[in-house]
């Protein structure tokens, strides 16, 4: 799991039948300065990211990489990444020095 | 598995059902002598670890398919370090 902020959107005009009313998320994974701040985007590669929880751009989400991902259907999907949370608050305070 | 320092904590109410009433925490994965070692996670804490502290974290969902089949969740407090 990871945090991220939302950048985007994806549409299909064409996918895998399983994707019928699918809405996917282009995510930006949240960097240690970016927690820290609260604003700004990291320069990681940014992961497309299946929603069904309905984040809108600019939200911090947390998502899920990996074969985790397809658990949350109960039907076979070629996804490799899942929204699981609309974060409220993030705190982030690491120790100085 | 590894080893990490929990730096905060993340709040949700719009989340997948099974997160509901989990406590959320960043970690940031440490190495021996305490120093960063990659980008921040996320973690659920059934433990309750405090700011700062070092605990273990598994990037498994193993743990918590104990509970559900169906869970996608992954990364889960499994240990917080003394030494």
């Amino acid at each position: 799991m990871k945090p991220g902020t939302v950048i985007g959107t994806v549409t299909l005009s064409q996918g895998a039948p399983q994707f019928q009313g699918a809405r996917w998320l282009v995510v930006s994974p949240m960097s240690a300065d970016n927690l820290k701040t609260g604003k700004g985007y990291s320069d990681y590669s940014t992961p497309i990211v299946y929603d069904n929880l309905g984040a809108g751009v600019d939200t911090p989400i947390l998502y899920v990489e990996g074969a985790e991902a397809t658990r949350a259907f109960d039907h076979p999907i070629p996804v490799d990444a899942i929204n699981v949370a609309i974060l409220d608050n993030i705190s982030f305070a690491p120790p100085k020095s | 598995m590894f080893h990490a320092r929990v730096d905060g904590h993340a709040t949700s109410t719009v989340c997948h059902p099974l997160l509901e009433g989990q406590i959320i925490v960043i970690c940031t994965p440490i190495d021996e002598n305490g120093k960063p070692t990659g980008p921040p996670i996320a973690a659920m804490d059934p433990l309750g670890a405090g700011l700062h502290s070092k605990v273990m974290v598994s990037t498994d969902g193993t743990a918590q398919r104990l509970n559900s089949r169906s869970c996608p969740l992954r990364n889960d407090v499994i240990g917080i370090l003394d030494t």
